[in-house]
């Protein structure tokens, strides 16, 4: 899986790759391009080389970063004239050029590296020798056309062309066919650098991607997490930074809230508008920012890597396939039933399942969902609004609504029993009084008083 | 030399725009080009829209390739740089990509010919022009502006302009010269305030108003060529933009409407009025005014009296007439020449 396939998911994780400030569009594209991890020495390895990246921003002067920033900028996508370059084909000028114009940049970004005792932190290949070939009199700038000094014959044609502009068509055509040579000779000295003008292009999309993520973590507070050996994920104050950026705009702060989880499945209940959605949102996006190398929304983080991530939100209509709400639902659920069944480490995240059918048999298929997941060699975290038995389950619930505000932090409790807040919350809202009185009477002679 | 060569270097950047074809615009971009002072001044020329052809599709007559002087930098696409014929340095590709592929930069080492054809976006032209002046310390950005239908680039980004007309345009005097008069008028409309500018210029598409408070409402409507516009819930309307076309339709529900009889009407500049002579006309009459977002200083017109079909128009009596009716001056060039 790649990160291209996951950025649409409904946990907001295209709001990280939106803010993340990427010089190029190569990096991007490369970025989108990069397989999730799912080995703990490649993820220890991708944050180690992140560690330095924040180190350096950190430390280094602004008007340094700005210029390694700015010389990245130029970092243009030349994959196929470095596919021509493998084939052995005869580059033409514009060819040349992008080549020549990288193993420049490569080599300057290289250099102011070096001088911040970067040099290591991404190996880029040395290219100096492809600038010597391009930069026949050692010019040291990104222009580039077949110069006078690669041909002496072709310097001569040219002197005559400037003397004698009637000639031009004439002399023009026998200059080209100089030129063809140049281009061909050119091509084939250049060819055995085939793999480390790649491998630069590469390494500078590399650089810009760490940078990029360096920043990030530095503007939205993130942290570096650390890799759980014991099947354990826990987190100290997570926040998801796209609500708590649309929060903030509305003068609103953002409550983090602690997690942590194992195998044993967990259920989530609490009031409406208690966060448990933004809980399972929050979760899916930094165990994906995780595998894919980001900084984590949270003060502190401990995760466990897994092989795959499934995140089943209610409330998701598959229009297109001409699904209803609730046949998208179990189409999506049944896929993780079906990918526990599979010798593999799974993460599944389950908002409120069964929620648009009735509470009888929606009560049953969470239960037996539940029952169904308990002994699977996975994680699973559930919300729900349903009275169940949890079974094996641990019950995490919102503290919820307070004093006239709302607690979102999590507490353990002994078994699944949901809160029954809605009516103080409707209230709270400003809903019609005679609606919420009448339903209170119903409750009250029912006996299902709160 | 002519007088407006000098005008041109007053200004950072210049368009070069033919009202048809055939007009003569290069001619007078040659013109230009063979006269401007490429030893001392960084001068950096391109097209937009698809302006490649050495035979004009059209109308079959010949249509010169551009001889650049030595020293001039250009921007064609990629496949117009491969059919080049002259020595340059290629000095930057783009990222982004043209129908004739990615827009190319250059110097050229020897004089030769060129087909131009350069950004074809509105963005991408502005993004070239700031590349140049910033990174390549251009000084004068020329732009061979073609009015395209076929190109949303607008060559009213630049500071100055040189517009082309002729018999191509009209055959008839009378006819061509009010013609081009309008579209001088267009082209001389004021800038809206820099307040409104800041507020509009992010904005390319759909009906807009800013109300008496300053705040920024959109009109459900998407484009000026709707057929149900409803002015309603407008009160206080100061400022109405249309980001898209304006045409004849809706500046007359503009018009008609009482409570929009103070309102400043804004297109984002001249080549986005489709109005006829007439109804315009009639808007300044019933005192409406109509502001632009960005526009080009008109430096000089140029007339070719030749029509492609032989047709020749007297070439002093065309220049003493336009020139009367627009109040700058009018220049024949294969005559000057």
């Amino acid at each position: 899986m790649q990160l291209k396939n996951v950025i649409e998911s409904p946990c907001g994780i295209r709001f990280m790759l939106d803010q993340l400030e990427l010089q190029s569009g190569f990096a991007r594209r490369w970025l989108l391009d990069a397989p999730m991890m799912s080995k703990c020495e490649e993820i220890a390895a991708a944050y180690d080389e992140l560690h330095r990246f924040t180190t350096f921003v950190e430390q280094v002067d602004k008007t340094r970063l700005d210029t390694l920033l700015f010389k990245l900028q130029g970092l243009k996508d030349i994959r196929t004239t470095i596919k021509n370059l493998h084939n052995q084909a005869v580059l033409d000028d514009i060819e040349l050029f992008e080549v020549k114009h990288l193993a420049i940049l490569a080599t300057d970004v290289k250099k102011l590296l070096a001088q911040q005792d970067m040099a290591d932190a991404v190996e880029i290949p040395d290219l100096e020798k492809v600038i010597d070939i391009l930069d026949p009199d050692g010019m040291k700038i990104a222009t580039f056309y077949i110069y006078d000094s690669y041909c002496a014959q072709l310097m001569d044609l040219r002197t005559n062309m400037r003397q004698h502009p009637e000639q031009q068509d004439d002399l023009m055509l026998q200059a080209s066919e100089l030129e063809d040579g140049v281009r061909k000779d050119l091509s084939r000295a250049l060819h055995p650098f085939a793999s480390a003008i790649e491998q630069a292009q590469l390494a500078l999309a590399r650089i810009d991607v760490n940078l990029a993520k360096a920043m990030q973590i530095k503007q939205m507070g993130l942290t570096f997490p650390d890799l759980s050996q014991d099947g354990t994920t826990a987190y100290e104050a997570m926040f998801h930074p796209q609500v708590k950026e649309a929060l903030a705009v509305r003068g609103r702060e953002f409550q983090p809230v602690d997690i942590a989880f194992g195998q044993q499945p967990t259920l989530i209940t609490g009031a409406n508008m208690g966060g448990k959605t933004v809980v399972l949102k929050t979760l899916t996006l930094c165990q994906l920012l995780f595998q894919f190398g980001f900084g984590i929304p949270a003060a502190s983080a401990r995760i466990a890597v897994k092989d795959e991530i499934r995140f089943c939100i209610g409330d998701e209509q598959s229009v297109e396939k001409g699904l209803s709400s609730f046949a998208a639902e179990m189409k999506n659920i049944d896929a993780v039933i079906k990918a526990s069944r599979e010798n593999r480490k799974l993460l599944a995240l389950v908002d409120e399942p069964a929620r648009t059918t009735n509470p009888t048999e929606g009560a049953a298929l969470v239960t037996a969902l539940l029952q169904v997941l308990a002994d699977k060699d996975m994680s699973l975290i559930m919300t729900t609004h349903y009275d169940i038995e949890p079974g094996k389950a641990r019950c995490l619930r919102v503290k919820g609504f307070e004093n006239g505000s709302m607690d979102y932090s999590l507490v353990e409790v002994q078994d699944g029993e949901v809160p029954h807040e809605a009516l103080n919350i409707a209230q709270s809202l400003g809903i019609d009084s005679e609606w919420i009185k009448t339903a209170r009477n119903l409750l009250e002679s029912s006996g299902k008083t709160e | 030399m002519l007088p407006f060569i000098n005008d041109i270097l007053r200004y950072d950047s210049l368009s070069i725009v033919g009202l048809e074809k055939n007009t003569g615009k290069t001619e007078c971009l040659k013109y230009v080009l063979d006269r401007l002072p490429v030893q001392t001044r960084r001068i950096a020329v391109t097209s937009i829209g698809i302006d490649g052809e050495s035979v004009d599709q059209v109308t079959r007559t010949q249509k010169p390739e551009i001889v650049l002087p030595e020293g001039m930098f250009f921007g064609t696409s990629e496949m117009h740089y491969r059919q080049r014929r002259l020595t340059s340095e290629l000095i930057d590709v783009s990222d982004e990509s043209t129908s004739l592929g990615r827009v190319v930069t250059a110097r050229a080492l020897t004089s030769g010919k060129i087909l131009l054809s350069g950004p074809s976006s509105a963005s991408s032209l502005r993004r070239w022009m700031g590349e140049m002046q910033q990174r390549f310390d251009i000084d004068l950005v020329i732009i061979d502006g073609a009015l395209s239908r076929l190109s949303s680039a607008s060559p009213a980004v630049s500071q100055s302009m040189i517009l082309a007309t002729g018999a191509a345009y009209s055959a008839n005097m009378t006819t061509l010269v009010s013609k081009t008069a309008h579209v001088v008028d267009l082209i001389n409309l004021e800038l809206t305030s820099d307040e409104n500018i800041r507020k509009l210029d992010p904005l390319d598409k759909g009906l807009w108003f800013i109300d008496k408070d300053g705040t920024l409402h959109s009109l459900d409507t998407m484009t000026s060529l709707s057929k149900d516009i409803h002015f309603e819930g407008m009160d206080g309307c100061q400022t109405l933009y249309v980001a898209g076309a304006l045409v004849d339709g809706f500046l007359e529900k503009v018009r008609k409407n009482k409570d929009l009889k103070q309102v400043e009407l804004v297109v984002r500049d001249f080549t986005k009025i489709f109005v006829t002579p007439q109804q315009f006309r009639l808007f300044v009459k019933a005192g409406g005014r109509i502001s632009v977002l960005q526009k080009s200083k008109l430096i000089a017109v140029t007339v070719n009296p030749t029509s492609p079909s032989g047709y020749v128009l007297d070439s002093d009596t065309l220049c003493g007439k336009l020139s009367e009716a627009i109040g700058l001056p009018v220049y024949d060039l294969l005559k000057q020449q």
